[in-house]
């Protein structure tokens, strides 16, 4: 369970917020303040007043894997291999354990071919996607992608929203501008101006927001869709 | 006016991809996989980067412009007001166009990535050219603003139009599909003709089409009206 009581930082502010484990999507127009909660969640920024609790710890006591919006920002290494492999040496992994590690990671994302090209090298989706495998090289507890999808083509897109429950992560926190990725979540908080308008399940959220063009696509399609696959 | 690609390469270590295409007037739409070279291809036709081999030549073109993917890479003013006024263009204008209204004193790396796109986007279609390459101009906009893009796009656009994307939400009216696939730039042709042959079609489209049904053009409102005309 993460717990936010009272919380404040730059423009978001929760006086008390409970996101049972799962994945939760964060959605909402742009500068609702989705970067800044997550970042907080993340742990690389506190609250300026207030606290999260995470399972009962703080989010910088937490093991949790990143994926910041800017691609650039997330990579310092030379190679695709040092990239991920340094989230491992980081926590002294012994060496045996390390390359499987690495070699697991890209099979994940299902880039391999990746291994030994030069992070600069590598187009803005390629970065979010090593990101995302030096994230998951470590097994977090705690995931928090922001905006990847934003960077990825569909295929790639689906490919990571499936392969995301299989890395067991007690909490998988995500901001997304695709609704259609948003509905698939097992909670969602809606933000606005720095405030929770809306959490609950997707069903609960997008029904309040079906007048708006944040409704998912596929589900205002849903019934004429089957009705002609009848 | 139009831009031809006359046997252009692109190539790095262990990469390529080819081209050879003309972009005659019209809104074109690019898409391709992650790492296809959407945004190599964007950047050499901005004249950017040399291609290896082949030629990219302008014809009847004299003013074209490059919107790069992210909007940080754009920003020079320290503030918002400096940012639009380094485009030679009056701040409380643009503010207004880029729903930044009594923020023109912030700074412009204050903005979250979506405002910052806003702000871009609305700098960048308020020029003249005659061509203008968008590479992902959708990327990180909120649904709402995704939809009012499409429309500034549509009223706002040059003669030649290139949009380079993977967004999968929202999508304008365009004239012509592209796909950059297998190391090579496919033209699919005109629109709506090219549709069920558009392998990287939005899942909402795609769904349509196992239903035997081609929408008019691209977007949710042509996509949702098709279906409704079946459906009747």
């Amino acid at each position: 369970m993460i717990v936010c009581s009272d919380l404040a930082f730059r423009s978001v502010a929760i006086p008390d917020l409970c996101i049972p484990s799962g994945h939760t999507c964060v959605i909402g127009p742009n500068g609702s303040g989705k970067s800044t909660l997550l970042s907080l969640f993340a742990g690389i920024e506190t609250p300026e007043q207030g606290r999260i609790c995470i399972d009962e710890t703080t989010p910088r006591k937490t093991d949790v894997g990143w994926v910041g919006e800017f691609p650039e920002d997330n990579l310092i290494f030379r190679t695709v291999h040092d990239e991920i492999a340094s989230a491992l040496r980081f926590r002294h992994l012994p060496h045996e354990e390390l390359e499987p590690r690495v070699e697991q990671a890209l099979r994940d994302i299902d880039r391999v071919d990746l291994k030994n090209a030069r992070c600069k090298e590598l187009s803005g989706g390629e970065k979010a996607l090593v990101a995302l495998a030096a994230a998951i090289a470590v097994r977090p507890k705690v995931l928090v992608l922001d905006e990847i999808d934003s960077h990825l083509d569909r295929a790639t897109a689906e490919h990571v929203q499936r392969i995301l429950p299989s890395f067991s992560c007690a909490h998988i926190l995500q901001s997304t501008q695709n609704m259609d990725t948003a509905s698939h979540a097992d909670h969602l908080i809606y933000l606005e101006e720095g405030k929770v308008r809306h959490f609950g399940s997707p069903e609960d959220i997008f029904s309040d927001l079906e007048d708006t063009q944040f409704y998912p696509t596929l589900w205002r399609f849903a019934s004429c869709i089957s009705h002609l696959k009848r | 006016m139009h831009l031809a690609l006359e046997e252009v390469i692109l190539s790095r270590k262990n990469w390529s991809l080819s081209a050879h295409a003309t972009f005659c007037e019209g809104i074109h739409l690019i898409t391709g996989r992650v790492g296809s070279g959407k945004s190599t291809l964007a950047q050499a036709i901005a004249g950017l980067t040399e291609p290896s081999s082949g030629k990219i030549v302008l014809h009847g073109i004299h003013r074209h412009t490059l919107s790069m993917q992210f909007p940080e890479y754009h920003t020079t003013g320290h503030l918002v007001r400096d940012e639009i006024r380094s485009w030679g263009l009056e701040p409380g204008k643009i503010c207004m166009e880029a729903g930044l209204m009594g923020r023109e004193y912030e700074r412009s790396f204050a903005l979250s990535r979506g405002e910052l796109k806003r702000l871009h986007m609305s700098c960048i279609l308020a020029g003249t050219r005659d061509l203008l390459i968008l590479d992902e101009p959708f990327s990180t906009l909120d649904p709402e603003w995704k939809h009012r893009m499409c429309r500034k796009i549509l009223s706002h656009h040059p003669p030649v139009t290139l949009i380079f994307t993977h967004e999968q939400a929202v999508l304008p009216r365009v004239d012509y599909l592209w796909e950059l696939r297998e190391g090579s730039l496919h033209a699919l042709g005109p629109v709506p003709e090219a549709i069920p042959s558009w392998q990287g079609a939005p899942r909402y489209i795609e769904e349509v089409l196992k239903c035997g049904v081609v929408p008019d053009n691209i977007t949710i409102e042509d996509t949702e009206e098709a279906l409704c005309r079946m459906h009747d």
